[in-house]
């Protein structure tokens, strides 16, 4: 008699938690700001003249409080990037990127630190690259709502040409 | 250290993509019965705390250790939970002892992969106003690290791809391991892109699985075992949470742990004192990367070291001798399964994969994109 493949029995169950999370009181500024004057506002440390964007509370290498807002342009150089070939879902609305798309991290002139995004380009190796100058895009002002997506995505300044790639 | 800790007993499931075949306080138990019977200990006279590691989300389930405290000893005692990689879990063992309040810690770490889907899980690691909604997981951040270090260093995917295609032959003499074999660089390269630089075998896959391992006292750890194996220093240290507050090339909380750990082991050169190390290649070009920011080779030499055979076994300095975790080890699992490799080479029970003449040893774990959390555990025979 063939024996049965022995059965394991396993339950299916999506867990499904709402949340509302608080943007605080420096993500509330940076965010209004964006939404309604279209400004990308970072924060300046006292001590170190770290500009960090997002902007938070304190200064991570000095641990003194962050009070100083510094308007930034939205221009800046791609510091990174990659092609994603994964569906990744936008947990804001459950549905997937449709792949491939770019992911890149944008340092805006006169920031510290690097701002991440989707890249509107074509994901085609030649067409973007690390030290691509870049801007923001954002939404039209009357379909702004306070989030990210305020910011449509990072896209290159016209008439740039992949530097020739260095090799070791 | 003054007061001593050593690591009396070692024991890991078989890790493999899924096991439906048991829940997850059956596949705990297979690694902590294991682990008893090995050292002789019993369960609860022998044992006076207990640490285990998982993670909430991965387990779905608030608290991850709640439902597993019978297996694990902690019913009507104490038990407490890391919610990190699982070589924290060790420095947390190690700290409960040195404080004289415990002689004996079990700790077991043990994530099942499988009953949920990685990119989603990952995607909440994300600070939830400005990164989340857009979807990024670990492997895009891993992306992202890997194109700067290339950029910044000169590292190439074939070298990247040299650390898969060592650590998955390494593999195959495992028995643990879930993946293994001989590929080529070429394999490696033609392997379906997922976030180019990153290809599928540049990324470790998922896997379920359990390690245990028994950490003692000096004078408890004489009676257990002819063979301690001694932690002879730790070091912890964080780097900042949002990924663009750092420059992903950069090594400094890895760097800073290991000097910790170094110092403590009264290491001056790791370069001439570590004989194996065992790292978390979670995906290939960490490998380069962490051995660079553990100082066991200059920065951005990653790649012509290991192209040179000296991370091999058999060579100056055996690296992931047990196929890492590019072979297939669970989140959470990772780090434990380091100090747990690297004290099996330390006693002389690694089998197929035993580095020969093995004195001191060096486990990395990390917890978070791109390595933010970094525990570094020196271990010495």
């Amino acid at each position: 008699m063939a024996t049965k493949d022995k059965e394991w029995i396993s339950i299916p169950m999506t867990v499904d938690v709402p949340y509302r999370f608080a943007a605080g009181g420096y993500m509330t500024k940076c965010l209004t700001e964006l939404r309604d004057n279209g400004k990308i506002f970072a924060v300046e440390c006292p001590k170190c003249k770290r500009v960090q964007l997002p902007p938070r509370v304190v200064c991570a290498e000095c641990h003194v409080k962050n009070e100083k807002w510094v308007e930034l342009p939205h221009e800046g150089t791609l510091m990174n990037f990659t092609i994603m070939y994964l569906p990744l879902t936008d947990p804001t609305t459950g549905k997937p990127h449709e792949p491939p798309f770019v992911y890149g991290s944008v340092r805006l002139d006169g920031a510290t630190s690097v701002l991440d995004h989707m890249v509107e380009v074509e994901p085609d190796m030649d067409k973007v690259w690390v030290g691509m100058r870049c801007r923001l895009v954002l939404r039209p002002k009357e379909e702004r709502i306070g989030d990210l997506s305020d910011i449509r995505y990072i896209e290159p300044l016209p008439g740039q040409k992949k530097p020739q790639t260095k090799s070791r | 250290m003054t007061e001593r800790v050593a690591i009396v007993g070692v024991a890991q499931t078989r890790f493999a993509p899924k096991r439906s075949d048991v829940n997850y306080g059956e596949m705990a138990y297979e690694a902590i019965s294991q682990v008893l019977k090995d050292t002789g200990l019993a369960l609860p006279e022998d044992i006076d705390s207990a640490i285990s590691c998982s993670h909430d989300i991965w387990d779905g389930q608030t608290i991850s250790d709640i439902g597993i405290t019978d297996v694990i000893g902690g019913h009507l005692r104490a038990e407490e939970k890391m919610a990190m990689d699982g070589s924290t879990a060790v420095f947390y063992g190690a700290v409960g002892i040195l404080s004289g309040e415990y002689s004996c810690t079990l700790i077991m770490a043990h994530t099942k992969m499988s009953q949920t889907n990685r990119h989603i899980v990952n995607n909440v690691a994300f600070d939830p106003i400005y990164t989340r909604m857009l979807g990024f997981d670990f492997t895009s951040a891993a992306a992202l690290q890997a194109r700067r270090y290339m950029y910044k260093y000169g590292i190439t995917r074939e070298d990247a791809a040299r650390v898969v295609v060592k650590n998955l032959a390494n593999a195959k003499r495992n028995p643990c391991a879930s993946q293994s074999g001989d590929f080529t660089v070429a394999d490696v390269l033609s392997s379906p892109a997922v976030a180019p630089p990153l290809h599928k075998l540049d990324i470790a896959p998922d896997a379920d699985g359990a390690v245990a391992l028994i950490l003692a006292s000096e004078e408890r750890a004489r009676k257990i075992t002819d063979k301690p194996v001694w932690i002879l220093g730790i070091g912890t240290c964080y780097d900042a949470h949002y990924l663009g507050d750092r420059d992903l090339a950069d090594t400094f909380a890895l760097e800073k742990a290991a000097g910790r750990a170094y110092a403590m082991a009264g290491i001056k050169n790791p370069r001439r004192s570590v004989d194996l190390a065992e790292v978390g290649d979670e995906f290939s070009y960490q490998e380069l990367l962490w051995l660079e920011g553990l100082g066991l080779c200059d920065r951005g030499e990653a790649g012509r070291f290991t192209a040179s055979g000296a991370t091999a076994i058999g060579g100056k300095l055996p690296v992931n001798p047990s196929g890492g975790l590019l072979s297939g080890v669970p989140a959470n699992v990772a780090g434990l399964n380091r100090v747990a490799e690297a004290a099996l080479q330390l006693r002389g029970e690694a089998g197929d994969r035993q580095v020969r003449g093995a004195n001191i040893a060096v486990a990395q774990g990390h917890t978070g994109f791109c390595g933010q959390h970094q525990c570094v555990v020196v271990l010495g025979n």
